[in-house]
């Protein structure tokens, strides 16, 4: 279980480091002014500055108010469920690097119905081959529009 | 060109075979957006938007902006039907909606919805019809200084008078600036932020966060709630419609009152959902039958839906006339617009007169077509949610990926849609406003430039955004809107405090 105010710390924790992260970074291109005006860093540079002092507003906000901030954030069943839904998907997009996206979203469409939601394997199947084929007559046929490629389509010459 | 001489050269323009078609088929998928759980319009619209960079920029705008009414509309039949709002900006008309559908009377509540829509999209359309031009003319003084107040009353407003904490909101805004900045420089040509990243030179494309933060993030978010469709058949009749209809006149000060907030927080960036939810809360504060608000009450349809379509049609009046959009999705039309080599704001009157005139006038037309269209096709849209979850959803994570795909053919795009929808995730979770994060990232080079030229004209004082009385006016209304939450608490405090007594003995 994680509770609202862990969560908003780490939020805010996380913003805060964004926000450094760009005022260091924007510190490379110059900060001050230049021949040509302000430098290109100066607007990123108080960006990052104002990112990080809101989120250490944020935090001090959840620190004082942690009394009211102790309700439950995400239990464990909702963790559960929410890491089924995404690694598949993380998953989807690893393997359409490598495979391209129709053979990627096929294995996607037919791994989370068969063997995730105990499609029988027919349904999943025509639904996992439907997708792809309605994606490239939409996409590559309709609109002209290419999506990323993998070896099975060069090898099928598409 | 004067206004009716205009708008009758938008309907010129409008009407052709093939701009009706358009307005159609997006309404259609407007309505299949708003109607899916985890796609909104800002993320259908940034969905269709690479489709279009071939197409005409007239015949874009139009299907864009269907595909806005549509999704606008869509959402309300889920609401209804289902008690699960399809877009965030229906969630208000689930409260009367659903009961008065469970209790039977999902034609009239559907009904309600779309005309008193209908309703609230007429008045914003009049007044863009009305007020555009002047708006665009006065905006032709602007220079740098003037441009850049007008971008900071717009993030003002958002910390001002948005519903988030304002220090979430500087948050949100300030992520969508940094964004915005990585990549090539409009200024010096420099690279910057990009951490030694090549996928990075090009920077980080709006749509590409888009469809993370509101598809992917939303769906997280769907999935955790557990989603359980508990669906009413609905059939639509002609009859009760037109019944309905003839009752809605009765409900005329909902409707205007309703009507005057959605304009009002579509100008201003507060967008369609803070307006709904502030109609409602005005119905329940005001309304006769205030104490049956919540139990299927024909008014609290009426109040968010009319302000709901007031706000989504007058954000396109600041867009338009300004190039500061007033809605996330708005937002997502304007990167439209400087994709397709327009240049939003004032000079668009006078360059492309066609384009503005052909983009309101579909308005009327497309708004007409989506109440028809909503109606008609009720009973269709009710089935295709009928499809289990399982199958939509992982549907709909292959459309967000494919469509970030779309956008600039990167495969660096689709692990940045990944950490988008974390992030979008968390930030709905905890009440981080997004609208705001994406206007940034649209805006933030112009508001940058502007901001840097204003203290090139001044060789570096920032006495030149108080060195006119517009300027200064526009700075001194955004710093006001940007303190409002302290200042608006110390005024609550002051009328609240009790007032001494003067026959109190001393």
């Amino acid at each position: 279980m994680i509770s609202r105010f862990h969560a908003e710390l780490a939020t805010a924790a996380a913003t805060a480091a964004f926000g450094l992260v760009i005022a260091v970074g924007a510190t490379e291109f110059g900060i001050g002014w230049g021949g040509a005006g302000p430098e290109p860093g100066t607007f990123p540079f108080y960006i990052g500055l104002l990112i990080t002092a809101a989120s250490l507003g944020t935090l001090a906000q959840s620190a004082v108010q942690r009394g009211t901030l102790g309700q439950v954030f995400l239990t464990a069943g909702q963790v559960k469920s929410i890491i089924r839904f995404v690694l598949p998907f993380v998953a989807f997009v690893a393997v359409s690097v490598f495979l391209g996206l129709y053979v990627a979203t096929a294995l996607y469409m037919f791994g989370t119905l068969a063997l995730q939601r105990h499609y029988r394997w027919p349904t999943a199947a025509a639904i996992a081959l439907g997708l792809p084929l309605f994606l490239y007559l939409v996409l590559e046929w309709a609109f002209q529009v290419s999506l990323m490629k993998g070896p099975l389509e060069a090898a099928l010459g598409l | 060109m004067d206004g009716l001489n205009a708008l009758i050269h938008g309907f010129t323009v409008a009407l052709t075979t093939y701009h009706i078609a358009l307005m159609i088929a997006g309404v259609l998928l407007g309505i299949l957006v708003g109607v899916l759980p985890g796609l909104g319009a800002p993320n259908g619209v940034s969905l269709l938007l690479p489709l279009t960079f071939t197409m005409d920029p007239v015949a874009a705008i139009i299907l864009l902006t269907s595909i806005y009414w549509g999704a606008l509309f869509g959402g309300s039949t889920t609401s209804i039907l289902f008690n699960i709002p399809g877009e965030p900006s229906s969630v208000a008309t689930t409260f009367d909606g659903y009961p008065m559908a469970k209790r039977g009377e999902a034609t009239a509540a559907l009904s309600y919805a779309f005309l008193s829509a209908g309703f609230g999209a007429l008045l914003g359309i009049i007044l863009i019809t009305t007020l555009s031009g002047s708006v665009a003319r006065f905006a032709m003084r602007f220079s740098s200084p003037e441009f850049f107040a007008v971008y900071f009353l717009a993030f003002a407003s958002f910390v001002g008078l948005g519903n988030a904490s304002p220090l979430k909101t500087i948050i949100s805004i300030g992520i969508g600036f940094s964004l915005a900045a990585m990549g090539m420089d409009s200024v010096s040509g420099s690279l910057r932020l990009t951490f030694g990243l090549d996928q990075l030179i090009a920077g980080v494309s709006f749509l590409v966060a888009v469809i993370g933060l509101f598809g992917i993030g939303e769906l997280i978010v769907t999935v955790e709630e557990g989603t359980k469709l508990n669906g009413i058949r609905a059939r639509v009749s002609l009859r009760d419609v037109l019944r309905t209809a003839a009752t809605l006149p009765r409900y005329w000060v909902a409707l205007i009152r309703s009507g005057l907030v959605g304009i009002w927080m579509g100008i201003t960036p507060g967008g369609p959902t803070a307006a709904s939810f502030m109609s409602y809360g005005l119905a329940r504060r005001f309304s006769p039958n205030r104490d049956k608000l919540g139990t299927g009450e024909p008014e609290g349809i009426i109040s968010p839906e009319t302000a709901d379509h007031a706000a989504g049609t007058s954000a396109m009046l600041p867009m338009l006339a300004l190039g500061v959009p007033g809605s996330a999705t708005a937002a997502v039309m304007l990167g439209g617009l400087m994709i397709w080599g327009l240049n939003p704001g004032p000079m668009l009157f006078v360059e492309r007169p066609d384009f503005v005139w052909g983009l309101i006038a579909s308005m009327y037309l497309s708004n007409i077509v989506a109440v028809v269209l909503v109606l008609a096709t009720v009973p269709a849209f009710a089935a295709i949610l009928r499809i289990p979850f399982a199958i939509v959803g992982p549907a709909i994570i292959v459309i967000c990926f494919v469509g970030a795909y779309t956008v600039a053919s990167r495969p660096f795009d689709l692990w940045l849609v990944l950490a988008f929808g974390v992030v979008g995730y968390l930030f709905k979770k905890l009440d981080y406003p997004i609208a705001p994060l994406v206007l940034a990232m649209v805006i933030g080079d112009k508001a940058e430039d502007a901001f840097r030229q204003s203290l090139i004209m001044s060789k570096g004082s920032l006495a030149i955004f108080w060195s006119n009385p517009l300027v200064a006016t526009l700075m001194v209304v955004g710093l006001v809107l940007l303190a409002w939450p302290v200042i608006g608490r110390l005024l609550g405090q002051v009328l609240a405090a009790p007032r001494p007594d003067p026959q109190a003995p001393r």
